[in-house]
């Protein structure tokens, strides 16, 4: 029944709507073949022609009125007026292409780059992570042991599960070449806590998960695809990592995902690592706690403060002020990226702004030479409501226009991820989804109802008196709209030297970055990470054997000098020891001051460049079984030795079972280990040819040749392979792109807030240049009699470029008084300046001047050139 | 100016309806014909014809084409559609039973 009627009565709406015109015709046709019959039929009963005429008439009773009455039968009417105010707006927009194209470019780029900038900020801030119920899970600032993990599950009853993983490198063999994977190493709670069920076969089981425990193996599912095909048939195979077989028994979800590293396998840590397992002072498990339903953040942190005294009591040599603290997981990936997203999200708002700005000032200066036409209509009757509204859905029309045009530059948000924003998490999910959609949409109409509603109010309120009072004499820069427009660029150039101080610091805060010497020479260097796997080189003498004939080949290939390191500087590796020095009043255990501990063979400071600064390099006396040596460097000297020579003196690592005092025989020079912006921290040096840690069996050799990067490193891999065909080589880059990729960072944000602030400027420049032009156009004619008294051109031009400079100046004050108090909002990701820098703050509005200034000269140019007769013609 | 006994409420939809049931008409011939069969005594204002026939067209009992009336004049003609008929049988019902009420009323003897 329903849908009858809608056969019949949605086609006829729809021709209400759109062939408006058929039907008025067709209504006016019908009615006036009533009148003509009933005219006849009087006629036919004996009246004259005209009387029957009027009879006729007057028996319709009104015959406008009875149309309005078929139109409101048709119910169409609000529907129609919104469709006439579209048509008439795209009519109007379609005769000013040149308005039309500046306000949707316009509304475009704000639009736009606040579609890809809130694409990112949705992807990882405000997107729940990719766990059933994630909100229920949380982790612990701080990694911890696996015992410690056992006794807190033991000591609490508020978690469902409590999982800790760790990330190691592995090698995986017997597929072709070998290549290096992620294992995570994790005990058979971790699955559980994650809430992950697998998509086949199983996980781990806690019998499984015991020291001595069958060798077992979970695929993730992107290495499963890329190894296996996907295949089913895989299940109770056997792969090998690192020299190990391993039993497949299940396959986890596509979901399944760990923030930071992608992992490929995982494995219990119990039996792949049994020693790191049971050794309760190392804390390297990521931890991942589920809530159990109903219990809150705040009970089970009561509950972790009672398990940290416990802890402290039982074993305090591992547990002495230790402050666990639980938040949830979601605040630890996405904690330290919040701040500065914040901050892009803020200049992108900015950006909108100025975008919006200029689209009132657009319409403004439209709306001006629109005033007969809207004093037209007024007199005609229309009521401003209608005017309002009719601008207001040119505004709207305008502004969703903007918006799909800028959701079409929004797909530069693939270019976005081009810049490369490491170390960005979840960045890789941004994508384009309803919430993205739903905000451009929002902000597209809410933009053209607020910042149409101010020009259709000016023009129809006051816009109109001021009309009729102007239109006896053109005055000069009179009318409440242009007062509106200055008032516009004032803000608009206050907003955009915001953004340009913002960025003008981020600027020099790179500059500044890559200014910073960062201890060693980084140009001609290649670097990779190669790691010994356990099966092969458990023992240290296989190691130690490695380290020599590989060094060995490398020194042989010509110009080439090469070392081993195990932590890279800038590679974000590192490893702290606690440690005691000879003589010293003991400290209580798990006191110990602790230090950066670097493992190195083969002339490392001599290839890296990194200066000698008193005692002795490491040399060829300093072998496995010599004396133990190490050297330090200059932040550890400051630390320990202030003002003393540490050279001769004995440190060791703390609880060294049995004691190894080794001799401090040299310092070097610090080098920035953790970055550009970082602070070196005190360090300790020592061989690989004398540790006694065996499990230190990965390394970085890094070697200066005078050969190119791609040259080099197949030598590398032949000599490489020529010792060991097994072995993966890994991140393999030149120095000076390992140093660039420490401020990837810094040059993703650098970049967005370089791009958002060109924008504005832009932005701002149309803006001025506009209100300018518009200015000149209103004075011509009082240019034109100021000239015919005698006006210079000079005159002329300085009157104008006085004018602009007057708004810029205004607009440039309150610029820098908002810069001031917003700048430091951003001063954590500022290096070496403040958030006040003065060099900054007194440039960039120089600049902004002068480009505002040139804006000027352009219709200021135009406007010397007014003869005075055409001018007073004008009039 | 006086109007032969003003329609009740409502009761105009059903007259046109069934009027249509015959052959398609234009809304002139509409009112000549409801005035006709009605022996004069039921007349459609012309004011409140038209409205009334967009109604009905837009809830789809009846609809319209243009044809050549009967001199030879391009003319709406209306007639009636399936649901239409539908509608006209159910008011039909409504208006039997309501007057088959009134008259029992009016006719009840006094007592």
């Amino acid at each position: 029944m329903r849908l009858e009627r809608w056969f019949y009565s949605i086609p006829l709406r729809f021709r209400s709507l759109f062939r408006r015109n058929a039907v008025e015709h067709e209504l006016d046709e019908e009615l006036q073949f009533h009148l003509e019959q009933k005219t006849q039929h009087y006629v036919a009963s004996g009246m004259t022609p005209e009387d029957a005429r009027r009879r006729a008439l007057r028996d319709i009773d009104g015959i406008e009125l009875r149309k309005e009455e078929c139109r409101d039968a048709r119910r169409v009417s609000r529907i129609e007026d919104l469709a006439q105010d579209l048509r008439f707006s795209a009519r109007t927009l379609r005769k000013t292409p040149g308005f039309t194209a500046a306000a949707v470019l316009t509304l475009a780029l704000g639009i736009g780059a606040n579609a890809a900038i809130f694409s990112v900020v949705n992807a990882v801030l405000l997107r729940s992570l990719p766990y059933p119920n994630s909100e229920q899970l949380l982790t612990l600032h701080s990694n911890q042991s696996l015992p410690d993990l056992e006794d807190i599950q033991k000591q609490t009853n508020s978690f469902a599960a409590i999982g800790g993983l760790t990330i190691q490198a592995l090698d995986f063999t017997g597929q072709g070449d070998p290549v290096q994977i992620y294992g995570g190493l994790c005990n058979a709670e971790f699955f559980d806590a994650l809430g992950f069920r697998p998509v086949i076969g199983r996980t781990i089981s806690p019998v499984e998960d015991a020291y001595g425990g069958p060798s077992l193996v979970v695929l993730t599912q992107g290495f499963w695809k890329r190894y296996f095909g996907g295949d089913a048939a895989i299940l109770g195979k056997s792969i090998r990592l690192s020299g190990n077989s391993y039993t497949v028994i299940g396959v986890l979800p596509r979901e399944f995902w760990m923030p930071g590293r992608p992992v490929d396998v995982l494995a219990s840590l119990r039996v792949v690592s049994p020693l790191a397992a049971k050794s309760r002072g190392v804390h390297f498990l990521h931890t991942y706690f589920r809530l159990k339903p109903a219990i809150s953040l705040a009970r089970a942190n009561v509950e972790m403060g009672n398990v940290d005294q416990w802890l402290a009591l039982h074993y305090p040599e591992e547990n002495t002020d230790n402050h666990r603290h639980l938040l949830p997981l979601r605040d630890a990936i996405v904690g330290d990226v919040r701040p500065e997203l914040l901050v892009l999200f803020a200049a992108v708002g900015l950006v909108l702004l100025i975008a919006c700005v200029n689209f009132a000032s657009l319409q403004l200066a439209r709306s001006a030479t629109r005033q007969r036409e809207i004093a037209i209509r007024t007199a005609l009757g229309a009521p401003s409501w209608r005017l309002i509204r009719q601008m207001l859905t040119e505004s709207v029309f305008l502004s969703l226009l903007g918006g799909v045009a800028g959701l079409v530059a929004g797909l530069g948000v693939r270019l976005l991820m081009a810049l490369k924003p490491a170390g960005l998490p979840r960045i890789a999910d941004t994508s384009i989804d309803a919430s993205v959609l739903s905000f451009t949409f929002a902000l597209s109409l809410l933009t053209g109802i607020v910042f149409g509603l101010v020009p259709a109010l000016s023009t129809t309120f006051f816009g109109l008196n001021a009309k009729l009072k102007e239109d006896t004499r053109t005055t000069a820069g009179g009318s409440s709209g242009y007062r509106l427009r200055k008032f516009l660029v004032v803000s608009e150039i206050a907003l955009a030297l915001i953004l340009l101080i913002s960025a003008g610091l981020m600027i020099r805060s790179f500059a500044l970055l890559h200014r910073v010497d960062p201890g060693f020479r980084t140009e001609n260097l290649l670097t990779m990470r190669v790691e010994l796997p356990e099966a092969r080189y458990r023992e240290q003498t296989k190691q130690r054997q490695f380290h020599r004939e590989f060094l060995e080949a490398l020194n042989a290939i010509p110009g080439a000098q090469a070392a081993l390191v195990s932590e890279l500087p800038m590679s974000g590796d590192y490893i702290t020891h606690n440690f005691v020095i000879e003589g010293r009043p003991p400290l209580p255990a798990g006191r110990e001051p602790e230090v950066q501990t670097r493992t190195v063979e083969g002339g490392y400071f001599r290839v890296m460049g990194i200066p000698l600064l008193a005692g002795r390099d490491f040399g060829s006396q300093d072998r496995t079984g010599s004396l133990h040596v190490v050297v330090v460097n200059r932040a550890f000297v400051a630390q320990y030795f202030p003002g003393q020579n540490p050279v001769g003196a004995r440190v060791q690592w703390a609880r060294s079972d049995p004691p190894d005092w080794m001799a401090i025989v040299g310092v070097v020079g610090d080098i920035k280990h953790f970055g550009p912006s970082e602070p070196e921290e005190p360090a300790v040096y020592d061989l690989y040819s004398q540790t006694a840690q065996q499990w230190k069996r990965w390394m970085y050799p890094t070697i200066r040749g005078a050969a190119s990067a791609g040259i080099l490193l197949e030598q590398v891999k032949q000599h490489l392979w020529a010792i060991d065909n097994q072995l993966p080589v890994t991140q393999v880059f030149t120095m000076n792109e390992v140093v660039a990729a420490s401020l990837d960072h810094q040059r993703f944000n650098l970049t967005l807030l370089g791009i958002f602030a060109g924008v504005a400027l832009a932005l701002a420049v149309i803006g001025i240049y506009g209100v300018m032009s518009y200015a000149i156009t209103q004075r011509t004619s009082e240019i034109g009699i100021r000239v015919a008294l005698g006006a210079q051109q000079r005159d002329v031009l300085w009157m104008i470029l006085g004018q602009g400079l007057r708004l810029t100046l205004l607009g440039c004050t309150v610029g820098i008084a908002a810069s001031f108090v917003l700048t430091r909002y951003m001063s954590h990701l500022l290096f070496g300046i403040t958030a006040r820098d003065p060099r900054t703050f007194v440039f960039i509005p120089l600049a902004l001047l002068a480009v505002a200034l040139l804006a000027c000269y352009v219709p200021a140019r135009r406007a010397m050139s007014v003869d005075p007769m055409v001018a007073l013609r004008y009039e | 100016m006086s109007r032969p006994s003003d329609l009740v409420q409502g009761t105009l939809d059903l007259l046109l309806l069934k009027i249509l049931t015959l052959e398609p008409l234009n809304g002139f011939a509409i009112s000549l014909r409801l005035k006709q069969v009605s022996g004069d005594i039921l007349q459609v204002s012309d004011g409140s014809l038209y409205p009334a026939l967009h109604k009905l067209e837009q809830e789809g009992w009846i609809k319209a084409e243009w044809r050549a009336s009967e001199n030879n004049r391009r003319a709406k003609f209306y007639s009636l559609t399936r649901m239409g008929r539908r509608q006209l049988e159910r008011e039909a019902d409504n208006w039997n039973r309501l007057s088959a009420a009134i008259s029992h009323v009016i006719k009840m003897e006094e007592a």
